[in-house]
């Protein structure tokens, strides 16, 4: 177990800057997911910490050393490759075994070892198998103990999932969520999954175009984005983006959309709760308000009476997609198309008005020029 | 693939000449082929009073070695009557070692150029597949004067050095070209493991290279082993390989031309690489079609 430090890494191939300064810092015993479209440095970064790539600037700390200048091998890292990049021509056994054997590890303690990696991905059974006698999954295992029995400080994930089917990788990721919490050892995992992303990280750090957009725990990243790229990134499906106008009314602050209800277009006011005041000097101004889908549905007036952040109004129904737990309600909200989660009880047909509510408590708001969270 | 004839609907009498054409066409040629190896081999299994009378296409009375023997040990080459056999021995103790340390060679090469890239490398790969086009005759006399400066001139050691100079542009195309295709993340994963450059190629890259040593082993033996030029060139009497002995023991004419014996000695001189493709030819053909498709 260590504690990792990335400390203004750089990285560029000639002329091209790939990562622009990136820091993280990870306690011990963290898994930190690095999520991000394709191309946006997130593999590469993991290749730097594993020392497969060198470091244009900055620094790489594990346990406080830096390791810029030390070999892979050194590191005591482990890695699992998206393409398992099991050895062909070795058996189970062998390919799990090879970093001990390279180690000089004697034969018995290996095999120990080994048998117990294998035992606990249950994979023992396999032990003589070549790689190409395996299925997707029972890969996936192998390159998983062959990391394993090193008992590494940290192991790197790079998208190890990427290339199973749907149900073995919602298998799969239980399994190294389980994994993660019964070694307690430090993780550092590639993907461009936002769902694993959500569901195995301790914290996440959103990469785009070689710059961190937000490092925060999976659920602060949901609720608080700090701006609209990983707003939209994260969340599925993902949050509405409705240009408004700040207002107030009444003595209350809040935003107003133009919307349909009724065959007429109007504005409607919604009222920020009294911890957004700080928006009052927006008064006047264009934002963006973003609303998570299951955050916009349809009106209750006991839940209303409950919850001040809801505000409620009316909109014409556009387009009904039916999901079984919810019915996704498209309607037009400031000529934008957003999505609403809607009890499948309490639908309207396509074209009538329906009654909404909205929690403006969970609303967020951005700057339509920077797209950042105000 | 599917058998395309067995699909249904797919047979008329018109398609089934076709075939019956086709078939002939294609037994006429193959005898066009095999004609001349029959005229060598009977010819060479034949007594000289039987080629004599005898028409060219006539099979032998009698199947009679005598002819083998006498290109092997007694037939004259030159002024000395000692048969093929010490030059078909100069011959192996040239092939094998240039075959195996070109083959090496061009393993370690090519995998330098690929798993190891180095600024530069493709230059240098680029400049080393020019050697693949450069012809004999342009390296005969700097390869003389390096030969005459090393010492090794018209030794069986000096032809070596010269096939190997000459094999490493192929060797090395084959290596990298099948080396590129294995994925990068298996040396990833070793370099992570702890395995350094050697104990990749050793443990890693060399099992999964079988298909392309093969192939590498059959083109390198064949040249080498054929090859006239550089042996006319670059050695004279006994250190000479057996295609110039060959050539030698043909235009050597004591009285009598003994044709069973030239057709003999021809047989003798191609026999090593007959073997070579009936034993890994069909390596041969999979390992160049390796990697041409998935799976």
């Amino acid at each position: 177990m260590a504690s990792l430090s990335i400390q203004n890494v750089k990285k560029s191939y000639g002329a091209i800057e790939v990562l622009k300064g990136i820091d993280l810092d990870l306690e011990d015993g963290e898994f930190l997911v690095l999520l991000g479209p394709s191309g946006c440095g997130k593999s590469t970064l993991l290749n730097m910490i594993a020392g497969l790539d060198t470091i244009t600037d900055g620094e790489i700390l594990i346990d406080q050393n830096v390791v810029n200048d030390v070999h892979p091998k050194d590191r005591d890292i482990a890695m699992v490759f998206q393409s398992y990049a099991l050895y062909p021509n070795m058996s189970v056994a062998r390919n799990i075994g090879f970093g001990l054997e390279m180690r000089k590890v004697t034969k018995e303690d290996r095999e120990k070892r080994v048998d117990e990696a294998a035992r606990m991905l249950q994979i023992d059974h396999l032990s003589d198998r070549k790689p190409a006698q395996l299925s997707g999954g029972q890969r996936q295992r192998v390159a998983m103990g062959r990391a394993l029995v090193r008992d590494p400080e940290i192991f790197l994930f790079d998208e190890p999932l990427s290339n199973l089917d749907a149900k073995l990788r919602v298998e799969m990721r239980t399994e190294i969520k389980k994994l993660h919490q019964r070694l307690g050892t430090t993780m550092v995992y590639v993907t461009h999954d936002q769902i694993e992303a959500m569901t195995l990280a301790s914290r996440i750090a959103i990469l785009r175009e070689g710059e961190v957009q937000q490092f925060a725990s999976p659920q602060e990243v949901y609720e608080k984005p700090a701006n609209m790229y990983v707003a939209g990134f994260v969340g599925s499906p993902p949050m509405n983006f409705v240009p408004a106008a700040v207002v107030s009314e009444d003595g209350k602050l809040g935003v107003s959309i133009e919307r349909t209800a009724n065959g007429n277009r109007s504005s409607v006011f919604l009222a920020l709760p009294d911890d957004r005041q700080d928006v009052g000097d927006w008064i006047g101004r264009d934002v963006i308000l973003g609303i998570r889908p299951e955050t916009l549905t349809h009106r209750s007036d006991a839940e209303i009476s409950l919850n001040k952040g809801l505000q409620a109004f009316d909109c014409q129904v556009e387009v009904l997609e039916p999901t079984g737990a919810d019915t996704l309600t498209y309607i037009e909200l400031g000529g934008r198309e957003v999505i609403a989660r809607v009890n499948p009880y309490n639908t309207t047909a396509p074209g009538e008005t329906m009654a909404f509510m909205v929690d403006m408590g969970k609303a967020s708001l951005f700057d339509p020029k920077t797209e950042l969270r105000i | 693939m599917a058998d395309l004839s067995a699909l249904p609907g797919g047979k008329s009498p018109w398609q089934s000449a076709a075939r019956f054409g086709l078939y002939a066409l294609l037994l006429i040629f193959a005898a066009y082929y095999i004609l001349p190896l029959i005229v060598v081999l009977s010819t060479s299994l034949k007594d000289l009073d039987e080629i004599r009378n005898g028409t060219l296409l006539s099979l032998p009375a009698e199947i009679n070695f005598d002819a083998w023997g006498y290109a092997w040990n007694e037939a004259c080459i030159g002024v000395s009557c000692t048969g093929l056999k010490p030059y078909f021995w100069n011959s192996v103790a040239m092939t094998i070692p240039a075959v195996l340390i070109s083959t090496i060679l061009g393993a370690l090469t090519g995998y330098s150029l690929t798993k190891f890239k180095f600024k530069g490398a493709n230059l240098i790969f680029a400049m080393i597949l020019f050697g693949c086009f450069i012809p004999f005759q342009v390296v005969l006399l700097p390869m003389a004067q390096s030969l005459g400066y090393l010492r090794i001139a018209n030794t069986v050691p000096g032809l070596v050095l010269v096939h190997i100079v000459y094999g490493l542009p192929f060797t090395v195309l084959f290596f990298r070209n099948y080396y590129v295709n294995i994925p990068d993340d298996l040396i990833k994963a070793a370099t992570i493991d702890g395995a350094g450059f050697f104990m990749i190629f050793w443990r890693i890259m060399l099992p999964l290279s079988p298909p392309i040593i093969v192939v590498t082993i059959i083109w390198q033996f064949t040249q080498i082993w054929n090859d006239f030029l550089f042996g006319a060139s670059f050695t004279t009497g006994g250190g000479q390989p057996v295609t110039v002995a060959l050539n030698n023991l043909v235009n050597t004419t004591t009285g009598v031309k003994r044709y069973n014996v030239d057709m003999a000695a021809a047989l003798i001189t191609a026999a090593p690489t007959l073997v070579v493709y009936v034993l890994a030819g069909r390596y041969f053909v999979r390992g160049l079609t390796a990697g041409s498709v998935k799976g």
